[in-house]
């Protein structure tokens, strides 16, 4: 048998290579996600190990948010084998830009550079600031982005706005630490570090000398308790570990590509093979005929499929280390904070992975139709003609199909519109929704091709004459191979759509949302995310003839009871949204909350909340209004703005807002909001299109990554289309042959299959569109609270053309071959 | 009903001269038909005889177009085929040729109607409605029109395709071994139904058989051997056609 295996294997080498090559697409997507990962660990742990391989005991606080103080340092460097100790200052130091604003939409992190054995900057051109309080080192990217060079004199603030200037004498690699790659990082002296900063306290110390285990344990009684002290090596292993866990989380995002992809080549695979044992349904027959037991045959067909799914997964194994050496390489080229220097690592693990999943999804899939070719009655050698394929809707199937659909059309209508929306478990069920729902769409699949291809098919009937009607009428002759088919095809596009509307929701609810609740023409805040706005800009912003409706936002932190809260006021004509009680009945001794802070400290409206003062005492605050904490630019707990200034001082603003006043020029009265600005670096300026073209911008990045992504998938459904096709043109040789004898021009023959891959196309995609609109309204309702749905027409629509044109591409091939056939040799088969 | 003695006024319909068929190359090469030069009268019935292999399909479909000679011409009508390249080629055969074939003659998606109408809706003509009653009358598929192929038997298929053959009036119908699948009465059936029409609506039928029976419906019978033309009777019947052929394979 397995000699039959090979012919077959031989015989049908064009359908094979197809299906070979959705497998491969599948598995080199996931050992590409596999190898990148394990490259860049690999890069992580090489660069973590020669930086702190420096260290031979490092101390560090026992919690995140906490500082060592200095007086640890000298306790250190008193320990018996300590050569040297280091305190690394790390803290927030704006640099200004040459427009003088700060720069970046976060501080500046500056750090302390050692020198010395300890140092652990890595210093790329110039030098380090060694021991020279007047100089200082600037991360490459940012001094590219800026325009810095090394001799060039930098402007920094410190922790209390106040201008310093340096000279750049160096630009340093920030490396693995990933908050430094993302707010830009500053490096001074120990002494400069800590003037700048503010911060006193080290964020963590490190210590050379011999003996790591033994210097350890001395260093941690002098340090006493509350610190965590670590060797070198156990340090280096931690750092490595949690840049680990970022990678693994983008590892996971990729891999779930890589699963829809295989989901969608398994279709492909199954259809193959079905259509493979269809095709050979009389040389089954004649093997039986000659004593082939059913065992064998079946055995035959799954020692093909295994055969495929192995030189696939192989194909597929190299395929994936090449796609991750070219990400690899753009990554590079783009400077992403990712170690991209480590040699590749093709570990036994992915191999094993990758092998298995493209075998075992090649096998599984293959089971089915190998068992239908046990089927196959001996008698059926004797048949010349291949019998029309009659499909009948089961009572079975229906049931099946009702029960799923109904199922999940009900679980996602309660995740959608009776839960709670914003809570995990309603877009969960929604999506459990969505499982069942597809599956459904499964079952019934083969009952729905006729009806919509008489659908999709009626423009195609009318503009394509002859060749048209036939297609379409042809696109639903085998119903189950054209569901699979279309199915394989409506995965991606249901996914496509559902994030295309997820999407547009979400812009449409935000900007609802803000004109709403906020209706500002511009907003100012602070680089620093604290109240920290000099209240004398917005006095200035209020004189002004060109603006209207200033209103001022502060806040500070306090606690309420032991709960650790927001408190804040705002002062000028806001009318914040309220769920219940009210804003305008809020003066001394009474306060607005939160819903969330409400439910938390466990009041409603007429309960009395205390808020802890500044210095001593505490508050006692009567709720009048509780609002929507999550829409609100309300500070959690807000008091009036009078009291406010009584219990905590003159805080200064978080938050400005304001609008153009009637009649004046945008571009006027954002000349005057500037520069009220100017004078000071960390205050930014946004307008309203601003804040929503950055959220826009955000949206589209994230659209445009996971539609390549799910391009993939589409790509493989494709690969199910082609043959398909070629399967039809094959059964329907000599009907093609009929119809070229009775006057179809080749032209005409090809365009009948173009149009059937059409038909096939359109209705996948139809399928698709209608699951992933439903699907996606159902989850924007489960995630968003004030849905708004919005879906792009024209992005659905042109999912819809791709996958027409798509389905008509992938008939090329089968159609050419069709139309080349000679009249005479076929009408002879 | 006698045959007509009188010679035809009418320019023969399908004409060639000197067709020569070769397939393969080199050891392999076979001469499936040796300079064959033969004329089809417009308005008759002729069957083309011979053995099996001897060449009978091969100058069917060299004389319809469907595939090209070696050397020789073939004229349909005043149209010559040699050097017609596969659009003209298809064109001509829409307008001008009818096809009935042994087997697999209609479409399974489309209904009998449908597939009667098929040759004209592909050349995008009107179909002249008295002549589709009358074919159909003629054929008796009045109460079949609206059933699929699967529903039909072999001999209600092969008069569909007999009606098929006949609604687009062209110039000439091709019938290869039309009978061949056919029990003996159904073949009889479609037998007369395609003299009929070569009797009551001038059609040009040839049909290539190795049945003598078949072969005696036709006005004249011409015999092929080993790719050539040896010899014709005119008015044949079972018995002439069969001694006809004795003669030739001795
Ligand atoms: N496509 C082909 N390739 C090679 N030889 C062929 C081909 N078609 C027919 N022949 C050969 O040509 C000869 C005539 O065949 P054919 O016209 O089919 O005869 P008939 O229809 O009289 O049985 C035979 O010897 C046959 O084997
Ligand atoms: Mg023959």
């Amino acid at each position: 048998m397995l000699k039959t295996a090979r012919a077959g294997l031989r015989a049908h080498k064009v359908r094979l290579l197809l299906t070979s090559l959705a497998i491969m697409l599948g598995v080199a997507f996931i050992t590409g996600t596999f190898v990148l990962n394990d490259t860049v660990q690999a890069g992580f742990e090489e660069r973590v190990t020669a930086d702190a391989g420096k260290v031979a005991v490092a101390v560090l606080p026992g919690k995140p948010d906490k500082g060592i103080a200095p007086e640890t340092l000298e306790r250190v460097r008193a320990v018996p084998g300590v050569q040297e100790a280091h305190g690394l200052v790390r803290g927030s130091a704006p640099l200004l830009g040459k427009d003088g604003k700060a720069v970046g939409s976060l501080p500046t992190t500056a750090i302390s550079v050692v020198p010395g054995v300890l140092a652990r900057t890595s210093i790329v051109s110039g030098t380090g600031p060694g021991s020279d309080d007047q100089a200082a080192v600037l991360d490459e990217n940012t001094a590219k982005a800026e325009g810095f060079q090394v001799g060039d004199t930098i402007t920094v603030l410190d922790a209390k706005q106040r201008e310093h200037t340096f000279r750049l004498v160096g630009l340093f690699d920030p490396g693995v630490d990933q908050e430094l790659a993302f707010t830009g990082a500053l490096g001074f002296t120990t002494a400069t570090a800590q003037r700048m900063t503010g911060e006193r306290e080290f964020a963590e110390i490190d210590v050379a000398g011999a003996d790591p285990v033994a210097l350890k344990r001395a260093v941690a009684s002098a340090a006493g308790a509350g610190l965590v002290v670590k060797t070198g090596d156990e340090l280096a292993s931690d750092l490595a570990k949690s840049a680990g866990l970022q990678i693994e989380m983008l590892t996971l995002g990729l891999l779930m590509f890589g699963f829809v992809a295989m989901l969608v080549a398994t279709l492909v695979i199954y259809n193959t093979f079905n259509i493979l044992v269809a095709q050979r349904t009389r040389e089954m027959a004649l093997l039986r005929c000659i004593g082939a037991t059913r065992g064998q045959v079946f055995g035959s067909v799954l020692v093909e499929s295994a055969v495929v799914g192995l030189i696939a997964s192989v194909l597929g194994l190299a395929a994936g280390y090449g796609l991750s050496a070219i990400t690899l390489a753009v990554l590079r080229a783009v400077d992403a904070p990712l170690p991209t220097e480590a040699a590749m690592r093709l570990t036994p693990a992915t191999i094993g992975i990758g092998l298995a999943v493209g075998l075992v999804v090649t096998v599984g899939a293959a089971v089915l139709p190998a068992r239908t070719a046990t089927r196959v009655a001996p008698i059926a050698a004797l048949r010349t003609q291949t019998e029309e394929q009659t499909f009948r809707a089961g009572m079975l199937r229906v049931a099946f199909a009702a029960l799923f659909l109904l199922g999940g059309v009900g679980l996602a209508a309660v995740g959608a519109l009776v839960m709670t929306p914003g809570e995990q478990i309603s877009l969960l069920v929604v999506m459990g929704g969505g499982v069942l729902t597809f599956l459904g769409v499964l079952i019934i699949g083969p009952l729905l091709v006729r009806p919509l291809s008489a659908l999709v098919g009626w423009l195609p009937a009318r503009l394509f004459g002859v060749p048209g009607k036939l297609a379409v009428d042809n696109s639903g002759r085998n119903p189950k191979r054209a569901a699979t088919t279309t199915v394989a095809l409506t995965i991606g596009v249901t996914l496509m759509t559902l994030i295309s509307v997820i999407t547009a929701s979400t812009r449409a609810t935000v900007t609802v949302k803000l004109d709403d609740q906020f209706p500002v023409d511009y907003q100012l805040t602070s680089q620093s995310r604290e109240s920290s706005i000099p209240r004398s800009i917005a006095d200035e912003l209020r004189a002004a003839p060109e603006l209207s409706g200033v209103v001022q936002i502060r806040d500070t932190m306090s606690a309420s009871g032991d709960v650790k809260v927001q408190v804040g006021a705002f002062q000028g004509p806001l009318k914040p949204e309220v769920t219940s009680g009210s804003i305008g009945a809020l003066g001394p001794g009474t306060a607005a909350i939160a819903d969330y802070a409400a439910t938390d400290l466990g009041v409603k409206v007429g309960d009395t909340v205390p808020v802890k003062a500044k210095r001593s005492g505490t508050v006692n605050l009567r709720v009048v209004a509780v609002f929507p904490g999550s829409d609100s630019p309300l500070p959690t707990i807000t008091m009036s703005a009078p009291q406010f200034d009584e219990v905590f001082g003159a805080v200064p603003d978080s938050t400005v807002v304001l609008n153009i006043a009637d009649g004046v020029p945008a571009e006027r009265a954002r000349a005057v909001v500037d520069a009220a600005a100017a004078g000071h670096p960390t205050v930014q300026v946004m307008s309203s299109t601003e804040i929503r073209g950055e959220f826009d911008q955000t949206l589209d990045m994230v659209l445009m990554i996971i539609t390549g992504l799910l391009g993939l998938a589409i790509l493989i459904s494709l690969l199910g289309i082609a043959n398909t096709l070629s399967l039809s043109v094959h059964e329907r040789t000599r009907e093609s042959a009929l119809l070229r004898a009775l006057g179809l021009t080749r032209p005409q023959l090809r365009r009948m299959l173009s149009v059937e891959a059409l038909v096939l196309g359109l209705i996948g995609a139809l399928v698709g569109v209608v699951l992933g609109m439903s699907f996606g309204w159902a989850a924007v309702r489960a995630m968003l609270s004030g849905a708004v749905f919005s879906a792009s027409p024209w992005q659905i629509a042109l999912f819809v053309v791709v996958s027409g044109l798509a389905g008509v591409l992938a008939a090329v091939v089968p159609a050419r071959r069709a139309a080349r056939a000679s009249i005479v040799g076929s009408l002879a088969t | 009903m006698t045959l007509t003695e009188t010679p035809r006024q009418a320019p023969p319909a399908v004409v060639a001269k000197g067709l020569s068929k070769v397939y393969g190359q080199g050891d392999a090469r076979v001469h499936a038909l040796r300079e064959v030069d033969v004329a089809f009268a417009t308005g008759a019935f002729t069957a083309i005889m011979g053995p099996s292999g001897s060449g009978k399909s091969t100058l069917m479909h060299c004389l319809a177009g469907l595939d090209s000679a070696t050397a020789g011409t073939v004229h349909i009508g005043d149209v010559e085929l040699t050097g017609l390249g596969d659009k003209q080629l298809t064109l001509l055969r829409r307008e001008r040729i009818g096809f009935i074939f042994q087997a697999f003659n209609l479409l399974p998606t489309l209904t009998a109607e449908e597939n009667i109408r098929l040759p004209l809706e592909i050349a995008d003509r009107q179909a002249d409605q008295v002549l589709f009653d009358r074919v159909i009358e003629t054929v008796g598929l009045k109460d079949r029109l609206r059933h699929r192929p699967n529903e039909l038997s072999g001999g209600q298929q092969q008069r569909v395709a007999v009606a098929r053959a006949l609604i687009s009036k062209p110039q000439v119908i091709f019938a290869d071994e039309p009978t061949g699948n056919l029990d003996s009465r159904s073949g009889a059936e479609v037998l007369s139904f395609l003299r009929t029409s070569v009797r009551e609506l001038g059609q040009t039928i040839v049909m290539v058989t190795h049945d003598p029976m078949a072969a005696s419906y036709a006005d004249r019978v011409v015999f092929l051997r080993d790719g050539s033309l040896v010899t014709e009777i005119t008015s044949p019947t079972p018995q002439s056609v069969l001694d006809t052929l004795m003669k030739l394979e001795a």
